[in-house]
């Protein structure tokens, strides 16, 4: 045991003692330092919702809410830098499928990609992305709303945060979610359950794709 | 050498072939197989190099599962035809153009498609189409009797007068008819 312990600490790629992959937790854990993130989904909508955390009056904020193909939105929290190369992955995904089916890819297979994309990472010696993603869009399956992490897993569900204090922001939207909500309450739910997580007035970049217009669009 | 049919209906699609398969000026086969079923709700007819459309129909039938299978929802009619095309398109950038043309027929959410891909790699859809060396023939036929509310049954008789009408004047098409018509479905996918 005492041995395996050794390898774990001299090799950070290879597992821990645990059982568990250091570089992984560690980019979760830069993760959990990133700004607050919410993706909701009802019948009606999906909605991401980011927080933008308070910069300098002289420095814009950073974009934080990205438009993916016409029907796919995505947000992440951890490294910007690293969520700026998985939408450029997820963009590069959306086209490619256009280019060879002449459809709009499916949110399914995007979630799938980039998990796969992320995977990779985490069977060398090299850094995992420091990101989670969210991405929401409407395909020919409906709305569709998924979350993947650093270490490959997605999940496909109807509420997700992440980021800064997202276990706080996760109850808040898990207690007041309805499937019969409107896009306002939902705005509204988010806004709450990032002031909550981080106990300030939050400025919040919003995007929504409705099931009637199918189509991504930014609110603000 | 050949002629294929392929319609559009209002219950799904039909395609019919003749039988013929050409050795030059001599007959190869009077039982030839042009009209290939990739599943249940797709089917190609073929025209042409037949290893060539062989080899392109085995390779967008493995395509074609592997991606239901990923993505959990079978390809469009449309999808389908694109993947196709895009081979056919390679092969002809490539200089050794897969020398076929075919007629993608399926069902899917929106109905019945029918898809004319040839060697370029372009793909038109269509309400009914014809390929082959009967298909001037064949259209003929097809261009005075097809109406948009035509059915399976009305296709296929159709489809048979075409193809009967080809084989009788142009000597790369005859030795019977075969006929494949795929009913629309009603499927509702998991939502």
């Amino acid at each position: 045991m005492a041995e395996a312990g050794n390898y774990g600490a001299r090799y950070p790629y290879f597992y821990g003692p645990e059982g568990r992959l250091v570089l992984v937790d560690s980019a979760l854990e830069a993760v959990r330092r990133g700004s607050t993130t919410i993706g909701i989904k009802t019948p009606a909508f999906a909605m991401l919702a980011s927080h933008i955390k308070p910069v300098r009056p002289l420095i814009d904020p950073a974009e934080k809410i990205f438009t993916i193909d016409g029907h796919v939105g995505a947000t992440g929290s951890g490294y910007i830098g690293d969520i700026l190369q998985l939408i450029e992955e997820l963009r590069l995904e959306a086209q490619k499928h256009r280019l060879s089916f002449e459809s709009p890819i499916d949110v399914g297979s995007l979630a799938k990609h980039l998990g796969s994309f992320l995977h990779n990472y985490t069977i060398y010696a090299v850094r995992p992305q420091a990101a989670s993603v969210i991405v929401a869009g409407f395909d020919q399956t409906g709305l569709q709303l998924y979350q993947v992490d650093p270490s490959g897993t997605f999940m496909r569900g109807s509420g997700f945060a992440i980021g800064q204090s997202s276990d706080i922001a996760l109850d808040v939207v898990q207690q007041e979610f309805s499937a019969d909500m409107s896009i306002e309450q939902a705005v509204a739910l988010s806004n709450k359950a990032i002031e909550k997580a981080l106990g300030e007035r939050p400025v919040v970049e919003i995007g929504v794709v409705s099931a009637q217009d199918r189509q991504f669009q930014k609110l603000r | 050498m050949t002629t294929i049919v392929g319609i559009k209906t209002n219950e799904g699609v039909v395609l019919g072939s003749d039988k013929r398969a050409s050795k030059g000026f001599f007959i190869g086969s009077k039982i030839t197989q042009k009209i290939t079923k990739i599943d249940d709700t797709l089917a190609v007819a073929i025209a042409g190099q037949l290893s060539d459309a062989e080899y392109l129909i085995k390779v967008s039938k493995a395509e074609r599962r592997l991606i239901e299978l990923r993505r959990g929802f079978p390809l469009t009619v449309k999808e389908s035809a694109r993947l196709i095309a895009n081979l056919a398109y390679s092969g002809m950038k490539n200089y050794q153009p897969y020398f076929v043309e075919l007629l993608v027929a399926g069902v899917d959410q929106e109905g019945g498609h029918i898809y004319a891909a040839d060697m370029s790699g372009a793909i038109t859809s269509e309400d009914f189409a014809s390929s082959g060396s009967g298909s001037p023939i064949a259209y003929g036929v097809l261009e005075s009797t097809y109406h948009k509310e035509i059915t399976n049954e009305e296709a296929k008789q159709i489809a048979t007068k075409a193809v009967s009408a080809a084989m009788e004047r142009d000597p790369g098409s005859g030795n019977g008819i075969d006929l494949l018509a795929i009913p629309n479905l009603i499927m509702e996918v998991a939502r």
